[in-house]
């Protein structure tokens, strides 16, 4: 069906007017973002490059803490389980919301209870997401808990590396697939109901409109969806932590809660290269994701 | 294939049935916990169901304190972020300028930048500004990620809106601030509401933020659930909290629920 294939990749090729007087509009934006972004993360690399035991007086280090970071084990152990964490979120929750957004039935009042039921998570403050999950899964009063006897979740789950990755995980997925398919659903509603009746026309098949029709109006919406939940994750501190302490023997120790732990001891000079670190990695993966955006939408144009 | 085909709308009803249990499942938990009693009180017994923790928030002085902080906070945080966004959420959609699609990727780069790594220079910055342990303070942080969203949700209401309409306003003798106020806002009400409503939930409860700011004074929720918890923790008056903390969310969602999918549409910036 390539006449499907024509319709549903090319969109909005109108021209803007260049006009850079855009940018008297977008001033504001940037002064907020700069007071409350930018300045902040020059002071961080700033501070990286020293040795600071109280504010006023510090000495020039060079790449000293860089080095120091690079060079220990415990680092590059936490970027693996981080990275590792972040795919396994990424590979669960993205065709989970993707499924779910085309779950999602017709009819007004089914879609706005269906959104809202699905959005419920987002409203739980982060610090008690842990707490919530620990309640539902402990022995005795626990709903899961007490279902889990009886289906073979052992007790002493803390003791278990898989089982507590099996806990983040499933807390990461129930807490943030709503995300995805608020943004995948809002992709899916402006496909025109023209473009189905022509599939219907064809005699097209569920997954052929799926492929031709609502998959190319996802891509964009995804991309930006792969991001968020990528950043989120790999950077995930609040809800991790206490789940089990990083435990067992440190198998889910992921890399934010280094960071939190040295500005916690206000270490300056070693925490603020950790975060330069951090944020060099976040760039670099949100350049590939441009790049790779780039890439789609010269695809749609030719 | 066939057989999976021929049942599709009932498997899909299914799916979205399981999973909205699995959503529930923490919620019943939390829900069951809150009317419990889990320490024993005067005239009550541990297990037994009592609505003293939902009393006991309004009668505690912190409590309510922590309520009023975080809708302090929020309605600050929208109150600045709304008007700082609509203007360049207009300009990223009506207007191609030098850098245009770089700008909106740093934007966006500052959403993703995680709150740990800016929080150490961020405190310095607004003790310097005498702006620590005060509603103020954090929702003023909070601008660094709700401001790219809002941007981003604002562009895309802005973008479905035909052109012709700017071009006719134009013509009328209007000139861009005027029409933005009285033509354009108008329009897109509900992208305002859904922006704001994003920033509500995301502002609402975020932590990182919120604990290093509120050392002493100006604890929103999220912060008075944390020191709830302690040596003898009562954990059914943290189920109540949390409970109470997701109301007003919960209200705004179904408010927002048919509008909440038409933020987020990407257009070509």
């Amino acid at each position: 069906m390539p006449n499907l294939q024509v319709c549903g990749g090319a969109e909005r090729l109108s021209m803007k007017p260049t006009d850079n007087t855009g940018w008297f509009f977008v001033l504001p934006a940037m002064a907020v973002l700069g007071l409350i972004g930018l300045i902040p993360l020059i002071t961080v690399v700033n501070y990286s490059f020293f040795e600071i035991f109280i504010l006023s007086s510090r000495f020039w280090v060079g790449l000293e803490w860089y080095a120091e970071l690079i060079g220990s084990a415990r680092f590059w152990q936490s970027f693996a389980r981080s990275a590792l964490f972040s795919m396994i979120v990424l590979l669960i929750q993205i065709p989970l919301g993707i499924a779910l957004a085309l779950c999602i039935p017709r009819g007004r009042i089914w879609i706005g209870l269906s959104l809202v039921v699905v959005a419920l998570p987002l409203l739980v403050p982060w610090n008690m997401i842990p707490a919530l999950w620990l309640s539902l899964l402990n022995p005795d009063t626990g709903i899961l808990g007490r279902l889990g006897a009886v289906l073979g979740w052992p007790a002493n789950w803390k003791d278990s590396v898989l089982h507590t990755w099996v806990v983040i995980v499933a807390m990461d997925v129930w807490h943030w697939t709503s995300l995805v398919v608020i943004l995948c659903y809002s992709a899916l509603t402006t496909i025109p109901a023209a473009y189905y009746q022509a599939a219907a026309i064809d005699g097209a098949r569920p997954w052929d409109v799926f492929r031709f029709i609502q998959f190319p109006r996802l891509q964009n919406v995804l991309l930006m969806a792969v991001l968020l939940r990528f950043m989120d994750s790999f950077m995930i501190y609040t809800e991790a932590f206490p789940i089990n302490a990083g435990g067992p023997a440190q198998a889910t120790l992921f890399l934010a809660v280094d960071l939190g732990e040295e500005i916690k001891a206000f270490n300056y000079g070693p925490s603020a290269a950790r975060s330069v670190l951090y944020f060099l990695i976040i760039v670099t993966v949100a350049w590939l994701f441009t790049k790779a955006q780039g890439k789609l939408e010269d695809k749609a144009a030719s | 294939m066939i057989l999976i085909y021929r049942h599709l709308g009932a498997i899909k009803i299914a799916g979205l049935l399981i999973f909205m249990v699995f959503v529930c499942l923490p919620l019943v938990q939390m829900t069951l916990l809150s009317f419990i009693a889990t320490l024993p009180h005067e005239g009550l017994e541990v297990g037994q169901f009592t609505i003293r923790n939902f009393t006991t928030i309004l009668t505690e002085p912190n409590l309510r304190a922590a309520f009023a902080n975080s809708i302090a906070y929020v309605l600050i945080n929208i109150c600045i972020t709304i008007p700082v966004a609509l203007p360049a959420a207009y300009a990223f959609s009506r207007m191609s300028f030098l850098g245009d699609k770089s700008l909106f990727l740093a934007f966006i780069a500052f959403r993703i930048t995680p709150p740990v790594v800016l929080t150490l220079p961020v405190f310095q910055l607004f003790s310097a500004l005498g702006i620590v342990n005060s509603v103020f303070g954090i929702a003023l942080a909070h601008c660094l990620f709700n401001l790219p969203i809002s941007i981003w949700i604002l562009q895309g209401f802005i973008s479905a809106i035909p052109k012709e309409m700017d071009e006719t306003a134009f013509i009328d003798g209007y000139s861009r601030p005027r029409f933005i106020w009285s033509i354009l806002i108008p329009q897109i009400r509900a992208g305002v509401a859904v922006a704001a409503f994003f920033c509500f939930m995301f502002s609402w409860v975020e932590v990182v933020f919120a604990r290093i700011l509120t050392t002493t004074n100006g604890k929103p929720i999220s912060m008075a659930i944390s020191s709830l918890f302690g040596f003898q923790t009562d954990i059914g008056l943290v189920m109540a909290v949390t409970l109470a903390s997701m109301a007003p969310g919960a209200v705004l969602l179904f408010a927002m629920r048919n509008h909440l999918s038409r933020g987020f549409r990407i257009g070509q910036v």
